[in-house]
């Protein structure tokens, strides 16, 4: 049995970004928008040069208005990028950030597949739908906020580990230093002159 | 460096915990909480005054490791004059024993009573809210390295033994001397990359600081001893850095002469303790029928030492769910955009243990990771992605099974009663989403609906071209995006759907890619020491293994299914993977495909089915 | 004292079948002597082997 989404009115708009030629130089982004009007609940499909650019995220807002959108995909590069982005981007038009969804059609496609247009495109499709069938059972979530301890581990007392150690407690933070030999200094200690001043290392 | 030492030694917002070790670190970003040992000194710094009446008595004669063995210390010593905190130890390896009988002089002769022989380890706890790893590095060993004969000759030393020898501080008291007849030697050879870009002993990189350390060694030769000859062998110098290019003219105005080749070959006179050194000097080849080889006898040889990774990185590589690069060192979030963020939310990188860099480098890099860690501090709060875990009370049967396979506690059961999920504890892996038989587990945002709704979407057209794909959002979906980065190409047949943890990916999930029509399903992780939800990952190796039997049971090729373990760092390895993928596809007929459609529809549950017989009996 | 026995693998790569140590308790990532493939199946001795 396969399961419906599960609220009355799916209106999904989908931007295909080109991202310069990173990703229009390997796959047909217009085709890629064509069919993506096609899939189910998909209200309106966008072509974009950047989408992650101030134009190309105007774009997505004015079409969350203009199509009373309540989900989004954006077919561009890796959401281990650009997540954060367009969460901001679709929360700013005042839709909830977990209704928006990636499809990674060049870290995963056009990048990895230059040479062959017709199956990086077809892939890209793929990815496209994939998103839009996902973004059909997305749900608005709500980020619990959970207070942070105001103290910092630092693990290491060598050169690195005492100046951060130094900086941190300076602007105010408690901080705990970790060193495993006797004493902090680290290699540094042991070197005699250092580069590029012939200075002495301790 | 002093300086800040000892600032860091008296500064009011530091803890200065040494001779310690963290031994577990749990928790998420904001909120993890550090397990320490402090291990026993056997000497209360608070009472010692540093007296040194203890080592004088002390019959124990050791290696000093901070003299690189060049010297000895006592049991009972202190690491080196300007050690930070300046207070005694008392090795309790090196001890004769608290046995008074066996010695118990030091406590005799101590007036403050700062020697306890009970002294026992002492486990803190520290909430914090950021983790700065700054756990350096190792040198690197030259004694495989058999050619050089480091273990053989004398007179062959590594550069770090030469800093303690030119080191007024350092055993001879700066007196530059060779060891085998403490004679001041006159002719002074160095080879570089000693363990750094060599392929053949697993060691490609370049270590960054060998070829600037070499110049000042030759610049410091020059200073103390200008009648000295210094030869530097060498495969390409790098001066890149600030007033280093300078400093190599210099070093070649004082006379070192720079061979370019790495000597095959170290020989010793048996009867001088001199080092003959043969060499293929690469920029005389071919010139006039000269052969280049050329020999240079020598009366010291310095090997200039790579550096690798500190053998610690494993142990808080695992403790913080942290990854390393092919050479060894952490892996940065981004290598250019995020360069000291770890992948682990909260845990910043300072320092050699992410990449070789020199000291400025090492300290440009401390103050970029205490302002990253600053600015999470400075927030006071920070919000935690909704990914987590729902357990539907109605739905749950109480069996407790989502709980004990929890890596991190998070779901709290008991005997006859509903499991429930502490919110704030749960990282969102979706692992107990998988095991949930009753389907009472929803993972926010990555819920079953979703997942399977991408199964069917991805297979619904042509779904015998394609190698269909899950990977975790950590390592095997990040691999991919390094093989995207690093553009290498690899097949188009594959689709990837993502997860966050390989657990999340239910038998379910899997055989509806069958169903569908996939030849080809491959389920993609981290690897066993990177799993970023502590060991989640060893339930999607069950579940494989349980797939594996089901498959062959239903008579459908065990192989269609295959499992990889794919590192954020192996790019290469994912094209290679999808590459083989594809090439299995090929191997899968269109009637094994129908025949495994039809194999793996789901049977009508038993309850299901009495309840269909009561109603037609109804 | 010993928890370990032996056990049949089956590489579902290349095919490959080994046995190999399997020790009680143990955690440890598998991959395929010959093709270092993780795809590795832990055969389940049949009952005419016992």
């Amino acid at each position: 049995m396969v399961s419906q989404p599960p609220i009355e009115e799916l209106r999904i708009g989908v931007f295909v970004c080109d991202c310069g030629l990173n990703i229009a130089g390997a796959v047909d982004c217009g085709a890629v928008t064509e069919y993506a009007e096609t899939l189910p609940d998909v209200a309106c499909a966008v072509r974009n040069k950047y989408t992650c650019a101030d134009p190309g995220q105007n774009e997505i807002k004015d079409a969350i208005h203009k199509h009373r959108l309540n989900r989004v995909v954006v077919a561009s590069c890796t959401p281990r990028q650009h997540e954060p982005t367009f969460r901001q981007c679709v929360r700013e038009a005042d839709l909830n950030p977990y209704l928006m969804e990636m499809a990674n059609i060049r870290e995963h496609c056009s990048w990895v597949h230059p040479n062959d247009r017709e199956a990086a495109t077809d892939k890209a499709m793929d990815l496209v739908a994939s998103a839009v069938a996902r973004a059909r059972f997305l749900q608005p979530q709500e980020e619990l906020t959970v207070p942070v301890s105001k103290r910092a581990l630092v693990i290491g007392g060598g050169v690195a580990g005492i100046e951060a150690a130094i900086e941190l407690a300076d602007a105010g933070h408690k901080v705990t230093l970790v060193e495993k030999e006797a004493s902090i200094g680290g290699i540094m200690a042991q070197l005699d002159k250092t580069y590029p001043t012939m200075d002495c290392s301790i | 460096m002093g300086p800040k030492a000892i600032d860091a030694g008296r500064h009011p917002n530091i803890e200065l915990l040494t001779y310690s070790e963290v031994e577990e670190v749990s928790g998420y970003v904001g909120n993890f909480v550090a397990t320490i040992r402090k291990k026993a000194r056997y000497v209360d710094h608070t009472l010692c005054n540093a007296c040194e009446e203890c080592v004088k008595v002390c019959p124990v004669s050791k290696p000093d490791e901070y003299q690189m063995g060049l010297s000895s210390r006592r049991a009972i010593y202190i690491p080196f004059p300007q050690a930070v905190p300046c207070s005694y130890i008392l090795n309790m390896d090196d001890c004769l024993g608290n046995n008074p009988i066996a010695c118990g002089k030091c406590a005799d002769v101590c007036e403050k009573k700062a020697i306890n022989y009970d002294d026992e380890d002492e486990l803190v706890v520290r909430e914090v809210g950021a983790v700065i790893v700054a756990i350096g590095l190792d040198v690197y060993d030259p004694t495989e390295m058999d050619e050089y004969g480091y273990t053989r000759h004398a007179n062959v030393i590594t550069s770090m033994e030469f800093e303690r020898l030119i080191c007024a501080g350092g055993p001879t008291a700066g007196h530059f001397v060779r060891p085998s007849d403490h004679e001041r030697p006159k002719r002074i050879g160095f080879i570089q990359c000693v363990g750094s870009r060599n392929p053949k002993i697993g060691r490609p990189y370049c270590s960054n600081i060998c070829c600037m350390n070499t110049i000042k060694d030759t610049l410091l030769l020059a200073d103390h001893y200008p009648d000295t000859e210094n030869f530097v062998f060498y495969q390409d110098i790098r001066a890149f850095g600030k007033s280093f290019e300078d400093m190599f003219q210099r070093s070649k105005e004082t006379g070192t002469r720079y061979i370019r080749g790495l000597p095959g070959d170290v020989e010793e006179d048996p009867e001088t303790g001199n080092l003959v050194v043969t060499v293929e000097n690469t920029t005389q080849r071919g010139g006039n029928g000269r052969s280049g080889l050329e020999r240079y006898e020598l009366d010291m040889l310095v090997l200039s030492v790579g550096v690798i990774p500190p053998k610690d990185l494993a142990k808080i590589s695992g403790m913080l769910t942290l990854s390393k690069t092919s050479d060894g060192f952490f892996m940065e979030s981004h290598p250019k955009l995020k360069p000291v963020d770890a992948p682990t939310r909260g845990v910043f990188f300072a320092g050699f243990c992410e990449s070789p860099k020199d000291i400025k480098d090492s300290v440009c890099q401390a103050g970029a990771a205490s302002s990253r860690a600053g600015a999470l501090l400075n927030a006071g709060q920070i919000q935690i992605e909704a990914i987590t875990s729902r357990i539907d009370e109605i739905e749950c049967k109480k069996c407790g099974l989502c709980a004990k396979i929890c890596p991190y506690g998070a779901i709290t059961w008991q005997k006859g009663e509903v499991a429930t999920v502490i919110e704030a504890a749960c990282a969102g892996c979706g692992s107990c989403g998988a095991t949930c038989q009753f389907g009472a587990i929803t993972m926010r945002h990555f819920t079953d609906d979703q997942l399977l709704a991408q199964v069917r979407a991805i297979l619904a057209r042509k779904p015998e071209d394609k190698v269909f794909v899950f990977a975790c959002n950590w390592c095997s979906y990040a691999g991919g995006d390094m093989a995207g980065i690093s553009r290498i190409k690899y097949s188009a047949s594959n689709r990837v759907v993502r997860t966050m943890c390989s657990a999340r990916v239910s038998e379910d999930m899997v055989l509806e890619a069958f169903r569908c029509g996939a030849p080809v399903v491959l389920v993609s992780g981290c690897h066993y020491a990177d799993c970023h939800y502590i060991n989640a990952n060893r339930q999607t190796v069950v579940r494989v293994q349980r797939l594996w039997d089901k498959l062959e049971k239903a008579g459908v090729r065990p192989e269609r299914l295959q499992l990889e373990w794919i590192s954020a760092a192996e790019g290469q390895k994912f094209a290679k993977v999808m590459n083989q993928m594809e090439e299995l596809r090929k191997t899968v007929t269109i009637k094994e495909i129908e025949h495994g459609r039809e194999a793996l529809k789901p049977k009508p549950k038993k309850a299901a089915k009495k309840k269909e017989a009561a109603a037609t009996a109804g | 004292m010993a928890t370990a026995t032996t056990g049949n693998f089956r590489c579902m790569m290349c095919g490959h079948d080994y046995t190999d140590k399997v020790e009680k308790g143990e955690d440890r990532e598998r991959s395929c002597p010959k093709c270092r493939s993780n795809s590795i199946r832990h055969m389940k001795k049949k009952a005419a082997d016992k």
